[in-house]
């Protein structure tokens, strides 16, 4: 039988905290969310012995104990709760071995929980290149704990790791300097009114705003009225604090570790000197956009192909292998489209991120929110949104996800509400198809009409949300404290552990998170498409027989047609018919008006749903094309699908929100309402405005 | 007169002399900028907005709003 | 499968996709709120 400790991983953030997680928790682990905030939990399972199994918590990377976001909130409330289930039975430190000086704040404050906690110094496999040198049994006495030189990326040092985690009992519990001789009345004081309190947790607690659960909330209401001190005496004690552990850290590292200046050989300042050049590091980023881009686009068309055919011949399958019936024509029709949908934007997810992970690994990330910030304050964003922004471009719910670092309440929602109109790419088939319709042919200087309207329907969302944000930052009314800081760590070649595993990751959330509720709108559209009231459904084939029977039509042209009038006839078709006069001044019909409300589901189901309507039998592109181009309109004879309604329904399809799922992560991140109505509304609106605009203006 | 972090230029070396800690969140404090401590500006965006400081061995950036705040004397 | 278990079938279907859908959307927040907004802003507008 084997017993199961709880581990609490800490740490600076670009310590490597990550790959320590991943060394020891291989693929044994799993992200969630901590109940009722947005903030990831993550846990692993670790096998330390035979009989020994460590679960492991991979805490937010923060700088201090002393909270100033959300994520930072979480650490303390687990560090301080004793009753909660994963209260740590050991923590472990991850430092780093270049920023061990800023990374022992952390670590003092740690011990100052008389918590057995170890010590693990990362990236061991530096210290060559940079001369630095570390006296280990000097540090582990002088700060009271066992250390553990790793390198994960020469893996080393884990199985010493481990073997320290196992001993955990053996750690000492006594903190290594004492913070309350910084006003020893004080603490004497606290520590009278409160005697079976830690002394720093009963700091920690007057200091912030923190919440531990129900079952200490009386206790913790005690202790926070004991404010005998003004909020600006508490934080000029708080400074005193840290620049108390700091001369006891310079003290230590004084004579614990040595760095011979002569050896070191700095790649990251002349790197920087190119990569944060004030013309050439913004040139390079967009040469790196673009390549991105580029490959994105290249590498996913071969998968989404082989991923489309082979949906289809999963659909074919089910529909002759199972006996004929309702349900069969569900599953086949509803579910196996709707997930066929969902799983084909998966390469193009998956590459983003892959793009996005490796930027973020190698260190380069950070240079490019430097670069961007002062322009993105501009409108109201942060140079932290350029990472939403850019994964918008793929799917915006892990887009609106990746907000989460951006510090400013303000410049996070306003990130939040406009990654939307970047296009993502559940847009490029409407795209394609009404480009491919209406576009003529010809180029302008090499490229082609066709690729330069794709260009700049990119560019409209890009425009559009960066506009957005402009207005927002000047109507909404939220004050907010700014404190920006983003830590430029060291260049290093990606782990490719860590990045399959963040893609990985990214993936799922989307397939999650999106995934269920498109199924479940593709099911509740099928049904609305594939039954409807009254006579004139029910008797389609009756009909139609009737109609066409002086024409020689094929069983299957007239099973098309049959298809077709049904489709009108049902639930959708009539609520296509009733949007019509809505919609016609943008030169739609109610066939377009069906596939634009099916198309909430998930965009791409546009398509589908126009060959359903056309009575084309597959989604041929080039078929739905060819018929589409014969369309009439009823009103003013011409072809339907001109340049006209075809640059409208381009537009409406820019700006229009009609993922379901982009608002359901909206509500969530934001734990309101408001603000995807705000959303829906206004985006809507704005699709209509601008599409109708357009039609009246170009026909 | 007071010199400030926003007054250095680029490759500049100096010295914290003091950290407002009404202005300045606890959390840069706590990353190393401290009265005593050196800092040095690597790089500078357009409009020297933000900042690329090496604080006594951490490497950040941080907004001018910010820096302003930090008295400095210039070795 | 005699057509009127397929019938059934899709009727389930159906209010399981419903369902879940009003849960996700309509259902007032399950989980308490956990304030631990202090003096920094959390998201809880």
């Amino acid at each position: 039988m084997s017993r199961q400790i709880n581990i609490a991983l800490i740490g600076n953030p670009n310590t490597g905290k990550t790959s320590v997680f991943n060394a020891l928790t291989g693929l044994n682990q799993q992200v969630g969310n901590y109940p009722g905030i947005t903030v990831e939990k993550k846990q692993g399972i670790c096998k330390l012995d035979r009989n020994l199994k460590g679960h492991i918590i991979d805490l937010p990377g923060t700088y201090s104990l002393n909270a100033s976001s959300l994520d930072e909130n979480v650490v303390i409330e687990l560090l301080l709760n004793k009753n909660d289930k994963d209260f740590p039975d050991v923590i472990v430190v991850v430092s780093d071995v270049e920023n061990l000086k800023r990374n022992l704040l952390l670590f003092t404050q740690i011990k100052d929980l008389e918590i057995p906690t170890i010590l693990a110094i990362n990236m061991a496999d530096r210290m060559d290149y940079k001369g630095i040198s570390i006296d280990i049994p000097y540090l582990e006495k002088e700060l009271n704990t066992k250390i553990a030189l790793i390198s994960t990326r020469k893996k080393t040092g884990i199985s010493d790791l481990k073997a320290l985690i196992q001993n955990y009992k053996d750690l000492s519990t006594e903190p290594c300097l004492h913070a309350s001789e910084i006003d020893a009345e004080y603490f004497g004081r606290l520590r009278h009114a409160f005697p079976n309190q830690l002394l720093y947790k009963l700091w920690l607690v007057i200091t912030q705003d923190v919440n531990f659960g129900k079952t200490n909330r009386k206790e913790m209401d005690a202790i926070a009225s004991f404010k005998t001190k003004s909020e600006s005496d508490l934080k000029r004690l708080q400074q005193k604090e840290t620049i108390k552990r700091y001369q006891f850290i310079n003290n230590v590292l004084k004579v614990g570790q040595t760095v011979d200046a002569s050896q070191t050989k700095d790649l990251r300042s002349r790197l920087d000197r190119i990569l944060t050049h004030k013309v050439y590091g913004y040139l390079i980023f967009f040469a790196i956009l673009l390549l991105i881009f580029q490959a994105i686009y290249d590498w996913s068309s071969y998968p989404m192909d082989l991923i489309d055919t082979a949906f289809a011949n999963l659909s074919e399958w089910v529909k002759t292998s199972l006996p004929a019936g309702d349900f069969t024509n569900l599953l086949a029709e509803g579910i196996i489209s709707g997930l066929g949908g969902i799983v084909i934007f998966i390469p193009q997810i998956a590459f983003l991120f892959l793009f996005i992970s490796i930027l973020e690994e190698s260190g380069y990330m950070s240079r490019v929110v430097f670069l961007m910030d002062r322009i993105m304050r501009k409108f109201g964003l942060s140079g932290k949104s350029v990472v939403p922004l850019i994964s918008g471009t793929a799917c915006a719910i892990p887009a609106i996800m990746a907000t989460r670092n951006i510090e400013s309440w303000k410049e996070r929602l306003i990130t939040i509400l406009v990654t939307p109109f970047t296009t993502c790419s559940a847009r490029l088939p409407v795209y394609l198809i009404i480009i491919a319709l209406v576009i003529p042919e010809g180029s302008i200087l090499g490229l082609s009409y066709q690729a330069l309207t794709l260009m700049l329907l990119y560019l409209i969302g890009f425009f559009s949300a960066v506009f957005s944000a402009y207005l927002l930052n000047k109507v909404l009314n939220i004050k907010s404290k700014t404190f920006f800081v983003v830590e430029m760590p060291n260049y290093k070649l990606p782990l490719l552990k860590n990045v399959g595993l963040t893609v990985l990751e990214k993936t799922k959330s989307f397939v999650l998170g999106a995934g269920k509720i498109i199924l479940a709108i593709s099911i509740i559209l099928w049904v609305l498409a594939s039954y409807g009231p009254g006579d004139n459904f029910n008797n389609a084939e009756e009909i139609i027989t009737e109609q066409y029977a002086s024409q020689n039509l094929s069983e299957e042209e007239l099973n098309k047609k049959i298809a077709s009038h049904k489709l009108e006839h049902s639930f959708i078709g009539i609520t296509g018919r009733t949007i019509e006069p809505a919609i016609r001044p943008l030169g739609y019909d109610w066939k377009i008006g069906i596939a634009i409300v099916s198309s909430f589901a998930a965009r791409e189901v546009f398509v589908g749903t126009l060959a359903t309507i056309y009575s084309v039998g597959n989604d041929d592109e080039e078929t739905i094309k060819n018929r589409m181009a014969g369309e009439v309109n009823p009103i003013l004879g011409g072809p339907l699908f001109n340049f006209a309604s075809g640059i409208s329904l381009l537009l409406f399809y820019a700006f229009a929100m009609q993922c379901m799922s982009t608002l359901a992560i909206v509500k969530r991140e934001t734990n309101s309402w408001k603000w995807p109505t705000y959303q829906f509304v206004v985006m809507t609106a704005l699709a209509y405005v601008v599409a109708l605009a357009s039609y009246q203006f170009l026909s | 007169m007071n010199t400030t972090l926003a007054d250095l230029k680029k490759g500049e070396h100096a010295v914290i002399t003091d950290v407002s800690s009404t202005e300045i969140p606890l959390k840069l404090l706590e990353m190393g900028c401290l009265p005593g401590n050196n800092v040095q500006l690597v790089q500078m965006a357009p409009f020297a907005d933000p900042m690329y400081l090496n604080i006594n061995g951490s490497h950040l950036a941080i907004r001018k709003e910010t820096a302003v705040h930090v008295l400095i004397e210039k070795l | 499968m005699n057509p009127f278990i397929q019938k059934v079938l899709v009727v389930t279907a159906l209010v399981i996709a419903v369902t879940f859908l009003v849960s996700k959307f309509l259902m007032p927040k399950k989980a308490e709120k956990n304030s631990a907004c202090g003096k920094n802003d959390c998201g809880c507008h």
